[in-house]
């Protein structure tokens, strides 16, 4: 994956970037046009070390696919190894269960502006 | 919190710098005697080149070492409290100190974990001049002492506990404070002052002041003592040398595979891997196997392949046992900057089982083994106490140095997120089991989902099989720029992925 050439813009988190507005307008206007996907914000963990930026941020999901599915594609756009860590967290606290659809979680976890918001990270290092 | 000036800091980096340097030039100056790399001669005046850094290694490793010591608080001890209010619980055991055979019940308990910590001046690692893991192999300790934890609950007599389990040292505890004046004078427990690494074992003054429970015995020690060859058996597995199939030398020789290196940082779940490298690796332990949960899914017809004999393609030896025990290793991460708090009643309950053997993670940055809990505090294992080296070679070596007399507590609100979760299952119908009561454990989070889960089938019926033919080749279609995106560089990143 190519290193991107990342201004401060756009290391700042999604919903920072955007307006409350905007925000909600955005989902609105892609949900009328694919109201059978789910659109989710996909961000890496402001102090992630191992694993690289992701080349994109905003995802249109099916309902039906499940979190495994879904780690697992983000996993291989990562080109990720089974055994690396890799945890995707849910409005960047809580673990989603694997065998959730992601409709399920889009259910429990939308954001007022209507997307879900999505963390991933690692684990930490332990040395001292 | 261990607070370090920053000019102590810098000292001791310094120290380590030069250590490094100066360990690197030792060994080459001693491998030119022992392999003949170099011409075997060497003149008189090298050989005192040699052993001089040697001597000044030592010295370093020892400063390096007493530094750690004062930093993490094994020098100038601090009392850790118990109350005799709520019960402790270790592994699935639980106590309620408000009896002195309680305290020596818990006493036994936490004694007889089996602890791993920082050693110095062992042989270098491989490929490396490091001849201490002090300062950087926290995890590895962690680690190792989960799968101690594991081997012991595999190899020993049901709840075994060391019959020579030292008295504990630096506690205090609530039940002996208001009774007795005797012990009013701040000195609830004897407290003997650390003669750790000096070899003595730490006995009871023979004075009058003993405290009676210490002496009681009970009635299985008979069953504990004839298990001691195995107890030491165990330990050696864990030796800082080469031939130790779960030493510090051949686990950063199994990292080495995940990118490691011996001096690097290990994270639990690396450390997970490591484990389960090692073990599939050794013969010491044919009747075990580690399985490693994957994104915080437990397959169980993954473990049941690991495990049922029966499935295997190897030839029937009847010695061998159908099912192997297996310790499930599950790495997560509950939370992002900090534990999630909604998960420490599923830590909690976690740690009441009977089958789990602990957590391997700790403080930020500062790894600890996990194994129990009071109130809002948990019990750990502190690997960051540097101790020499062990031979553990040597026919009835001390045992002393491999178990922990001193209980300590941290708040679970100080917990690093990133943790591996260890259980151990000795055989199919404890698995089935094991499963239930961790599911159980699991669903008490007051978050709405579990931390893991455990599902039928094999890890590779849940990947991306049903989904190929969407994400095969073009993995993903992007949609059109909209009207929003402006520069080249700001669109590609705002455009949505379609999956």
């Amino acid at each position: 994956m190519p290193p991107l050439d990342r201004t401060p813009q756009q290391n700042r988190p999604f919903k920072q970037r955007k307006s409350f507005a905007t925000r909600k307008q955005e989902v609105a206007g892609i949900r009328s046009k694919f109201p059978n996907k789910i659109p989710v914000i996909i961000e890496r963990y402001e102090k992630e070390k191992y694993l690289p930026p992701l080349d994109k941020t905003k995802f249109l999901v099916p309902h039906e696919l499940t979190m495994t599915q879904f780690v697992t594609i983000i996993r291989n756009r990562m080109a990720l190894l089974p055994s690396q860590a890799f945890y995707l967290l849910i409005n960047n606290s809580g673990l989603a269960s694997m065998s959730l659809t992601m409709a399920q979680v889009y259910k429990d976890h939308q954001d007022e502006d209507g997307f879900l918001y999505m963390t991933y990270a690692s684990q930490e290092m332990f040395g001292h | 919190m261990n607070s370090v000036s920053p000019s102590a800091a810098q000292y001791v980096g310094l120290v380590m710098q030069d250590e490094q340097v100066e360990s690197w030039r030792q060994p080459a100056l001693e491998r030119q005697g022992s392999f003949g790399f170099r011409a075997p001669q060497v003149s008189d005046a090298s050989r005192e080149a040699a052993r001089e850094p040697d001597e000044m290694d030592k010295v370093k490793a020892k400063l390096m070492s007493a530094w750690n010591n004062v930093k993490y608080g094994w020098t100038i001890k601090t009392k850790t409290s118990f109350n005799k209010i709520s019960p402790v619980t270790v592994l699935g055991h639980s106590y309620l100190l408000n009896s002195e055979d309680e305290v020596e019940r818990f006493r036994r308990d936490f004694v007889s974990r089996i602890w791993l910590t920082y050693r110095r001046e062992f042989s270098p690692l491989e490929g490396s001049t490091w001849t201490t893991d002090c300062g950087w192999g926290c995890m590895l300790r962690s680690g190792q002492m989960l799968l101690a934890q594991g081997l012991v609950v595999h190899l020993m007599p049901r709840d075994w506990a060391w019959p020579d389990a030292q008295q504990l040292t630096d506690v205090d505890f609530e039940v002996f404070r208001p009774r007795s004046p005797v012990r009013a004078g701040g000195v609830p427990i004897p407290s003997f002052g650390s003669l750790r690494g000096s070899g003595s074992p730490e006995k009871l003054p023979a004075s009058g002041q003993a405290p009676r429970y210490c002496q009681r015995r009970r009635p299985e020690s008979a069953k504990d003592r004839q298990a001691e060859p195995i107890h030491s058996k165990l330990i050696t597995w864990f030796g800082d040398q080469p031939s130790a199939p779960f030493g510090v030398h051949q686990l950063v020789e199994i990292g080495k595979s995940s990118g490691k290196k011996a001096g690097d940082w290990y994270g639990p779940s690396i450390v997970a891997h490591i484990l389960r490298k090692a073990v599939a690796k050794t013969s010491v332990a044919q009747t075990l196997a580690v399985y490693v949960a994957q994104d915080c899914t437990v397959y169980k017809e993954d473990v049941v392949r690991l495990c049922d004999l029966s499935l295997s393609q190897r030839p029937a030896d009847p010695s061998n046992q159908a099912w192997k025990s297996v310790i499930i290793l599950v790495p997560v991460r509950l939370g992002g900057e900090a534990l999630n708090p909604s998960y420490i009643e599923c830590v909690k309950n976690i740690l009441k089982l009977d089958c789990c053997i602990g957590v391997i993670g700790g403080k930020p940055k500062h790894s600890l083994y996990f194994i129990g809990f009071q109130d809002e505090q948990l019990l750990y294992l502190d690997p960051h106490f540097c101790q020499p080296v062990v031979d553990v070679a040597q026919a009835d070596f001390s045992l002393e140095s491999f178990h922990c007399s001193s209980p300590k507590k941290m708040p679970f609100s100080r917990m690093d997120p990133s943790c591996t979760i260890g259980f151990y299952a000795k055989n199919k119908k404890d698995f089935e089991s094991l499963c239930s009561a961790v599911s159980m454990a699991l669903s008490s989070s007051k978050e709405k989902y579990p931390i893991f889960t455990f599902v039928e089938g094999q890890g590779q019926d849940y990947g991306l099989e049903g989904h190929s033919s969407n994400h095969g080749g073009p993995l993903a279609h992007i949609l059109p720029p909209g009207p929003l995106s402006r520069s080249n560089n700001r669109r590609s990143s705002e455009e949505f992925v379609f999956l």
